[in-house]
């Protein structure tokens, strides 16, 4: 190997090159706010270690419904828009200490999470907007209630809610379960090994992993399970997979465990690699308004990436970090989805988490320069 | 009452430009770590005080002894960092090194920037053994890897040393007997840059917020309190206000500690009191300034805590007459441009049974400012030494105090964290 000759700071290029280093390894695009788990100065944040965020949900008001764990569960509402700003603990869940998903239905929310004993459903009415929380507010935490489950309290894999938020479908380590989101009811839709995340696909119907080669895929209005649905192209498939449904696309991105990016179309056919994340394991991903799928990757450090319909090449954005009023660097991301107005909602799954937010830098009009 | 003060620069290694470990071993001589940061491909090397010649005895090079060369092309091992932690049975002197020097052809490095590229990415913190009868490194081993080591504390009666990994602020357990090291939690995004133990074997520091946090290995977690250290309320909120710098009280029942924040606050902790402790507000250590500037911590800056063999605290503390300089006065100084310095290393002296407190000696470099003391201690003759942070080779001040004042091992009992 060559001889490496100490740096020379007399070099034209020194400052831009040591600012590049230092200033490069964050946030390259668009604004990253991460949000505390609490009402600010008004309420405590959750404790340390209880408040790794793992799964989040978007109801269609806006609000965000997040499930913590570590040395206990939570789970959570959040509200960033109007006079709101707050994170509020809606309950500890006895006997949970991780979530693996929140389903948003149109006036409740079904959690799934696990603990020693296995996993457990939870419900709740969604949360009303509150008064003002500027100036005054009144605010109650309100019963968690828990689901009977059809059979033993398997682990729960993943959970999302299925197109039209009536149904939860639940993924546990043996079967498929449907929730009435409303009712409270919960069936068995069918037995089978549950590996990784799920998620709706372009047709409305739920996805995922069936062996090591081909996807299942339940539609959720007709109560049909259909095993070995989809074929999978050759790629690492495995539980560490990571999905983001793009509504507005009619496609559903896929990465498999070394981050090759796949596409899931209304045909119902997987097809990709289309790129490459550079980092593996892909934690978490989802779709903005116009197509573009960010995501956070990467061991020990995760880094965010941004990939663009069209382009090649998935953009490494660098180290998440907050500096509009709470100060953070955020190294692990284990959910992500689309908020009100397309930013990206991240759960932050590590201690001290927060809820963070995403705002993409705005695209520049055709022709013009970003 | 006359203080000496003299000056003893790192002329061995004129790369060094931050002494930021400074402690005594449990031979009750002076260790220093003569670290070089800002110098690509830089170093540290390990020097102690030798009280029989009166100079300075260069031990080794830190980088050749852990198998990690400054020219490897990864971030160095160019510093140690408030990581020397003495063991006292056995006569071993425990240190651990941070990053933060870029690769030798690089400008700078961030850790962040090359987490994930094993070209340029640190080895990791590397922990050494060092046996000081002998003069020989026992062993060493990668404390944290990928990351350095910010600061240390050992329980030698469990035979575990705590560490606080940079940049991901977590908290480390190394179990020595067995060489392991454990992952307790992430603290937050600031590193505090001491850790304490108390009697009961609870490790102590701060978070971002200035809360004081706990891990009590009887509970098996890191807990916080909710209420937040001393600041200065006009301004701040508590954010920043972590710990620079902690030296127990001789007889072990409380600890005197300084944040490490603008207008730094002298704190004194009973720590075994009530469910939190109790915090007792000492009042800011350096002159007031434009709070419209934000403060250059490097400028506005408290640290050097020991005490003496005379049983007081004494600390070093920057002053400065009007306003508080930029560092490019500090430059301008080095450079001949100002005739008087901008700021000064004042040497305090307080009286733990009154809290008075007075000015004892100024500590003077001839080439530069000296306001910033990383670390203070005593030694086993009753000598005060303060390590220094500043223009190249930078060094360490020895302080003479009055006889009356110097008493033989005043290092005992010995402090236990760097």
């Amino acid at each position: 190997m060559a001889k490496r000759e100490r740096f020379d700071y007399s070099r034209p290029d020194a400052r831009a090159l040591r600012d590049r280093i230092v200033h490069g390894a964050f946030v390259t695009e668009g604004a990253m706010v991460a949000f505390p788990t609490c009402f600010p100065a008004v309420t405590v944040p959750l404790p340390g270690d209880e408040s790794r965020i793992t799964a989040l949900d978007v109801a269609e008001d806006g609000m965000v419904y997040a499930g913590a764990g570590g040395r206990a569960c939570h789970l959570l509402v959040g509200m960033f828009h109007g006079i709101t700003g707050m994170v509020f603990d809606l309950g500890q869940v006895p006997g949970a200490d991780r979530a693996a998903g929140v389903c948003c239905g149109k006036g409740k929310f079904v959690a799934a999470v696990n603990g020693p004993d296995g996993g457990q459903l939870i419900t709740r009415r969604l949360e009303p907007l509150p008064f003002d929380l500027i100036q005054e507010w009144h605010i109650a935490r309100r019963p968690l209630e828990r689901l009977s489950l059809p059979a033993s309290a398997e682990p729960i894999v993943h959970a999302v809610a299925a197109a039209g938020r009536d149904t939860a479908v639940v993924l546990t380590e043996g079967r498929l379960l449907a929730v009435d989101i409303e009712a409270g009811s919960v069936r068995t839709v069918g037995e089978l090994a549950g590996r990784g995340r799920i998620a709706r696909g372009p047709d409305g119907a739920v996805y995922g992993l069936d062996g090591s080669a081909s996807l299942w895929r339940y539609d959720a209005g007709a109560d049909r399970l259909e095993r070995g649905a989809v074929a999978l192209p050759p790629g690492q498939w495995g539980p560490g997979i990571a999905w983001a449904p793009d509504a507005g696309g009619a496609l559903s991105y896929l990465a498999d465990e070394a981050g090759a990016l796949f596409v899931l179309d209304a045909s119902g056919t997987v097809h990709g690699p289309v790129a490459q994340v550079p980092l593996a394991p892909v934690t978490c991903m989802a779709v903005t308004f116009d197509g573009r799928l960010f995501g956070s990757a990467g061991e020990g450090m995760s880094r965010l990436f941004r990939f663009t319909p069209g382009e090649p090449i998935v953009a490494d954005l660098g180290v998440a970090v907050s500096v509009f009023e709470r100060r953070r660097y955020g190294y692990s991301f284990a959910d992500a989805a689309v908020g009100r107005d397309g930013e990206i909602v991240f759960a932050e799954n590590d201690d001290l988490g927060h809820v963070w937010l995403y705002f993409p830098r705005i695209q520049a009009r055709q022709g013009g320069s970003a | 009452m006359s203080y000496e003060v003299i000056w003893h620069p790192f002329v061995e290694h004129p790369d060094s430009d931050s002494c930021w470990s400074l402690s005594v071993g449990p031979d009750g001589r002076i260790y220093a770590a003569a670290c070089a940061e800002g110098v690509p491909g830089g170093i540290v090397k390990l020097v102690r005080y030798n009280d029989r010649t009166g100079g300075l005895d260069y031990l080794f090079d830190l980088d050749r002894m852990v198998d990690d060369p400054g020219d490897s092309g990864r971030a160095t091992q160019c510093k140690i960092h408030y990581s020397f932690a003495p063991s006292m049975h056995d006569g071993v002197l425990y240190m651990a090194t941070h990053l933060s020097g870029p690769p030798i052809d690089q400008p700078a490095y961030s850790p962040w920037n090359s987490w994930h590229d094993p070209q340029r990415c640190f080895r990791g913190s590397a922990l050494v053994a060092f046996d000081t009868a002998r003069d020989e490194v026992l062993w060493w081993d990668t404390l944290i890897p990928k990351e350095g080591c910010r600061c240390l504390v050992h329980d030698e009666g469990r035979g575990k040393l705590y560490a606080l990994g940079y940049p991901r602020d977590h908290l480390i357990e190394y179990d020595i007997a067995t060489r392991t090291g454990r992952d307790l939690g992430r603290i937050g995004s600031i590193n505090s840059q001491v850790l304490l133990l108390d009697g009961r074997g609870r490790v102590w520091t701060t978070d971002d917020f200035g809360h004081l946090v706990r891990y009590d290995p009887a509970v098996g977690r890191i807990e916080r309190s909710l209420t937040v250290l001393p600041h200065d309320a006009t301004y701040q909120t508590g954010w920043h206000s972590v710990f620079y710098d902690a030296v127990a009280s001789p007889d072990r029942r409380c600890v005197y500690a300084v944040t490490w924040n603008g207008s730094p606050r002298l704190v004194r902790l009973w720590l075994e009191e009530g469910p939190w402790g109790r915090v007792e507000d000492l009042g800011s250590v350096t002159p007031g300034h434009d709070r419209t500037v934000p403060e250059d911590y490097f400028v506005d800056h408290c640290g050097g805590l020991t005490f003496g063999g005379d049983g007081q605290l004494y600390y070093v503390a920057s002053h400065w007459p009007d306003d508080a300089p930029s560092e490019g006065d500090l430059n301008r100084f080095r450079k001949g441009e100002l005739s008087r310095r901008p700021v000064e290393g004042w040497l305090w002296r307080l009286d733990p049974a009154t809290l008075v407190r007075e000015k004892v000696a100024e500590l003077v470099r001839p080439d530069a400012c000296s306001q910033y003391v990383s670390r203070g201690a005593a030694d086993r003759n009753g000598d005060l030494f303060f390590g220094h942070v500043g223009p190249r080779p930078v060094g360490l001040f020895r302080v003479v105090p009055p006889p009356e004042r110097r008493k033989a091992d005043a290092h005992l009992p010995i402090r236990v964290w760097g």
